[in-house]
This record gives structure tokens, sequence and C-alpha cells, in this order.
């Protein structure tokens, strides 16, 4: 297992906290909190936990092209079991997504 | 499996238009059975309790360890759903997973004690023990077992088995608990996976290449024909719901009426089986029937008892002889051993070389002696009923495991184990003092159904007694790591140890004993233990008959941190913020 850590710029804060997915084979869940109440957004921070070791550099590039079309300011905490990188962009998605609908989840 | 049977009643166009459950994830499993708008989830992901065993071993956790616990209502009745996420570790029972679904079905006790019924439901989608937190996932097992047994006289504890992985391993025997028991066609239940039996047993005892024998023995639609599970519902979310209402409108079972309750049921089915026979799992339904009642005993004596030679020395007899001094021991079956004293009832299981059920002729623990365990315990509770100061039941283990074998995998070996893990239960909520003293190896499943419901559990300081979720080569072969790769991460990781003294670190080890001989005890090893046995009488009599001891112990307070934050957050967010 690997961890990485990664900041991007941000300017948009998601509005509520969002958890998508599971750390199943192929898969992984993204945790998203949003910059902390009355402070200003401070850019994109991301931890990825991954159980593959040495992909870096893709996980960077993967991370910074989507950053940068979705510059949505928060925590994101990524726990990887071998996704690809399509699936990846799909949570990410997913999770940004969710973070600006209307309402939170329930939990 | 046929056409047909996936169908399970619905018409193709039903098929189609069906809202598959199989294909939710835990959460949606969970929202899916409770009222529209009731959920609430309890130690969420973003309370962050993961487990803290998988990082040093380089594996990914999940930030809910993989089990959703969301409280709510079923058709305007409160409940908690347990819901376990297969994708994530194969469902497996880690510390703290174990410790959620624990602690969520004491709540829902404590909650009903005080007035408002709470059925608990929970979705078995598991391979059992996780291998990687192995003791502590054993031991979690153990107090969810309990935890159902503390639930069900007050309010139905439903399983839901939907599949694809099915429920195993110690997780079966909680289900073999449960009130009623929902399955779909693509359930699978089982105590032994396939690929257990396969590398303890060979590829002659179970081809776990082979799809068909899986499903014959271990499919939902088997499980349903032989009365080891209630209903057998369709792969879709409305109707498992419709199951799900209709389950906990009946309401609790009437006490003696559970499954695991019935060994007249059981006796009279292991009656009928002799591996000798060769016989088809689909023989099962006919032999058995698809109510949990007496099965006719066939004519002839199928299953005749031997009279056996000189049986083989082995710690478990040894000790069970010396600790329970002039108490003659008698043979329940030869391979079940009871001396009863003015003070107490000492059981054991040791090795039968004639046992018919040639799988558990070493000392292992399989359907027959699940049997004789329970009717032994349930006798005593039944003879000391009236009197107030109630005998020790000591289970006195030296058992290599569970039997992993074909036959036992078709008689159902998880609701026989779940049969003699009641009667323990029975026996320590009546107030018997349950010790368990490990003189040798304590493996697995076996431990599981003798000796993991005691109150307090002591071993014997030494290197050939060993306490583990599962023999290394299969713990190696499941886990995808070698022999070697697992000594090397047990000397890090506690609850991976096999070593005795690692194990007395968790929590629930209530005494280690240092003796001179382990194989043969000297007469001061002997009064040494027998001392430290009736000292745990003692505390266990001035003590709750719960299992709350091994969170309270000083070493739990060290090594079960996590287990600890579960329960208190659990409870902390168990009633909605005002």
């Amino acid at each position: 297992m690997q961890t990485l850590n990664y900041r991007f710029p941000a300017q948009e804060a998601a509005s509520h906290r969002v958890h998508i997915g599971i750390v199943a084979s192929g898969d992984l869940e993204i945790l998203l909190e949003p910059p902390a109440a009355g402070k200003p957004p401070d850019g994109v921070v991301v931890r990825v936990r991954t159980s593959v070791n040495g992909f870096d550099t893709v996980w960077h590039d993967v991370l910074k092209r989507f950053f940068t079309r979705t510059p949505l300011a928060g925590r994101w905490e990524l726990n990887d079991f071998g996704a690809t990188p399509g699936v990846v962009n799909l949570r990410l998605r997913q999770a940004s997504e969710a973070a600006a609908a209307a309402s939170g989840p329930t939990s | 499996m046929t056409d047909s049977l996936l169908l399970a009643g619905l018409t193709w166009q039903e098929l189609l238009a069906r809202r598959s459950f199989i294909e939710l994830d835990a959460l949606g499993r969970a929202t899916a059975l409770l009222d529209p708008g009731s959920p609430r989830v309890l130690v969420g992901p973003f309370d962050r309790l993961e487990s803290p065993w998988l990082v040093p071993q380089g594996i990914t956790p999940q930030a809910d360890d993989g089990t959703v616990i969301a409280r709510g209502s079923v058709d305007g009745h409160p409940a908690v759903i347990a819901s376990i996420e297969q994708g994530f570790q194969g469902g497996g029972t880690g510390e703290v997973s174990g410790a959620k679904i624990s602690q969520a079905l004491l709540l829902a006790a404590a909650g009903s004690r005080a007035g408002t019924p709470t059925a608990a439901v929970i979705l078995f989608e598991t391979g059992g023990v996780r291998l990687q937190e192995a003791n502590l996932g054993l031991n979690a097992v153990a107090e969810i077992c309990s935890a159902v047994l503390d639930l069900r006289p007050l309010a139905p504890v439903i399983g839901m088995v939907a599949g694809t992985v099915g429920s195993f391993g110690g997780m079966s025997i909680a289900a073999g608990l449960c009130t009623r028991l929902i399955v779909t066609p693509q359930a699978r239940i089982g105590l032994n996976g396939p690929a257990v039996i396969e590398q303890e047993g060979g590829i002659d005892e179970f081809d776990s290449s082979d799809h068909a024998l899986i499903w014959a023995v271990d499919g939902g639609e088997q499980r349903h024909a032989i009365g080891l599970a209630d209903d057998l519902v369709a792969d879709d979310a409305d109707l498992l719901r419709a199951a799900l209402i209709d389950a906990i409108n009946a309401g609790v079972a009437e006490p003696g009426r559970h499954r695991s309750q019935r060994l007249d049921v059981l006796a009279s089915r292991l009656a009928t089986l002799d591996p000798a026979t060769p016989l088809d799992p689909r023989d099962l339904r006919a032999l058995w029937g698809a109510r949990y009642e007496p099965a006719p005993v066939p004519p002839g004596d199928a299953a005749s008892e031997h009279t056996a030679g000189e049986p083989p020395s082995t710690r478990g007899r040894t000790w069970l002889h010396a600790l329970s001094e002039a108490a003659a021991p008698e043979p329940i079956i030869p391979s079940v051993l009871s001396a009863t004293t003015d003070t107490a009832r000492y059981l054991a299981v040791v090795p039968d070389p004639e046992n018919r059920f040639y799988r558990a002729r070493e000392g292992q623990v399989g359907v027959t002696e699940a049997l004789a365990l329970a009717q032994a315990i349930r006798d005593l509770v039944e003879a000391d009923k009236d009197v107030q100061q109630k005998r020790a039941v000591i289970a006195v283990v030296d058992l290599p495991s569970q039997a992993y074998g074909r036959y036992e995998e078709m008689a159902g070996l998880h609701q026989a184990m779940a049969a003699s893990t009641d009667a323990y239960h029975a026996a320590r909520i009546a107030g018997h003092p349950i010790v368990a003293i490990v003189v040798g190896t304590a493996l697995s499943g076996g431990f599981l159904t003798h000796g993991l419901q005691a109150n307090q559990i002591l071993a014997l300081d030494d290197p050939g007694v060993e306490i583990h979720a599962m023999h290394k080569a299969a713990a190696a072969r499941i886990t995808l790591r070698t022999v070697d790769e697992l000594d090397e991460l047990a000397k890090t990781i506690a609850p991976l140890s096999y070593r005795v003294e690692d194990w007395a670190k968790l929590g629930f080890c209530d005494g280690l004993l240092k003796v001179e001989n382990a194989d043969a005890p000297t007469p001061q090893d002997v009064t040494a233990v027998g001392s430290a046995i009736a000292g745990a009488v003692q505390l266990a009599r001035g003590r709750p008959v719960d299992l709350s001891n091994r969170l309270d112990s000083d070493a739990a307070v060290t090594t079960r941190r996590a287990s600890r934050a579960v329960r208190d957050l659990l409870a902390r967010q168990w009633n909605p913020a005002r």
C-alpha cells in the first residue's frame, strides 16, 4: 500500500460532505469534506491510499486533469483497491456531482 | 442453477422489471429495506473508525470498515440493520466491523428492555472471520453470537443472505441463531467454504472448482428445502422487504422453538446420516423435509454407536481426567466426554478414531460433537433449574478445529454449532459460571463452539497451546500469502500471532497459567490449574453474565481501543441528537 498526497488550486468549495464508492477490487471509495465553515477555500487537498504501488505519476496526472476541470476545494480522501484511471475518474465525477447537489446525504 | 430456480416464482417480465437487491452496495441494501426517509447511518465513514490492523499489513482500509449500521423503521417498527459490504475484504468480520454489529445488537436489546422493542436485521454477506485480524475477528464473532442471543427473546433478529458472497465461517453460526432467515436462490450458507475444505481435506473431500456441488450443498434453495432457511425469495428489493416486514410482524419466536434450540430435530436428523452410505445433497430434501421438525428415524441401525478400543491419549482427555478428580468421565458420545462433580460439569471434545463422521476423528468439533455438547449443557441447566447456586461448566479445550467435510456442510455444520453456542449462552445467562481452559489447540469454529462463549477464559502458558482463526496453510491460501509471510507479519500484528502469549494480550484472556508439563501434568500442575479455575468460577459468579468484561479488561483497554471506540460512539449516536 502506498500513501500519496497532492494539492491543487481551486476556487469553488463543496457545499457538503460526500461519501462515494467501496474499497472493492477494481474500485475505490472517496470521502470529500468541504473546507471548514467561514474559512476561505484552501484549494484541493488529496490523500490517496492505494493498494497498488508505483503509480504515482499516473495518479498525479489523473487527479490534475480532473481538478483542472473541476476545481472543487475541500479535503479529498481516496481509498483505492486497484481502480483503473477510468474508474477513478468516474468516482471523482460522481463525488463532485453529489457535492453540487442540493441536499446532503443522511449520514 | 436452473432458469426456473433463478426466477423463484417470478415471470420473466417481473424478473426484468425488478429492482435487484444483490446489485446494491451495503448502504443501498439497508436503505432498500428500511422505510423511506427513516434510515440514519451510525458510525459512518466520516467517523473514520477504520480497522487499525490493515494499514500495517499494507492493505487499504475502508472508512466504515465495510459494515453499515443503519437505524430506522420497517413498516413502522423500530429496527436496526447491520449490512455487510461484500466487496470489501470479502465481507470478512474484523475487529471494528464485528464490534459495530455486536454493539448494535446490544443497544437494540437495551432499547427493547427500556420499552422500545427494536428488531435487528443482519445482512450476512461474509466469508467469515477476516483472517488479517484473525483472533480479534474470531472473538468478534463470538460476541456477535452472544448479542444475537441476548436480543432474540426481546425482539426478532432477522438474518438475510442475498448473495453473491453468501454466508460462511463463524458468522453462519450467527445466521443459525436468528429468529428467521431469509435467503435468495443466489445465497449460499455454509460453515467451511469450499476452498478451505479442499485445502484441509483434499480434492476428493470437496472439489472447490465444482460449482454444481457447491450450490447443491450450500445454495439458498437447498438450505430452504431442508429447513435451514425460512423464506426463499427472488432477488428483488421489494419482495425481500415484504418478506422482512412479514418476519418482523411475526415477532419473537416462542422460547424453545428456535432452530438452534431444537436439539430433538438435530438429533433425529443426524441419526439418519452415515457418511459410509453415500448420499446426494438432493436426497436430504426427502429425508429431512423443509420443515424443521424431527426426521423419521430409518429402520435398521444406520447410526449405531461402536464400542471404542483404547482411546488415544490427548491433552484434552488427560486434563479432563485430572481436573474432574474423582468424577469418572462419561462419554456423551465417544468423542465428547463429560465429568460431573458436585460443583461443575467438565466437558471435552476428544479424538474418536472410529467416528462415523470421518472428518471429525482427530478431535474436531463436527455435527455430532456440537449436538452432544449442547445436550450435556442443556441437561445441566435443566437439572439445576431450581437450584440457587448453579454448577459451573468447565470447557476443557484441546481441539484441532471444526470438522472440514462435505457431509458436515451438507448436514449444516453451522446449524449444529449454533446449537452448542446457544446452549453455552443459555447456561451463562441462567447463572452457570462458564470457564474455558485451553490446554492444547483451540482453532477457529471449534473454539467458537466450545470455549468462546465462556465468562472466563484461561489458557496454559505452553508452546503447545495455540489459539487461532484458521490453520496456517489454509489461512495462507485464503489471504494469498505464503506461510513465511504470515509468520513474518505475526511478529508485529498481535491478532495474527499463533503464540499464546500474544493471544493473551488481546483482552479476553483471564489467566495464562504456567505449568511444568502440559502433556502429563504433575500433581502441582493440576492443583494450580484447578485453583485457577475455582478462582475464575468465583469471579464469574460476581460479574455480569454478558461478555462485557472482554472489553473492559486491562489488555482490552490497550489492544482493543478500536472496539471500545465503536462501543462508545455507537451508544452516543444511537438516539438522534436533539
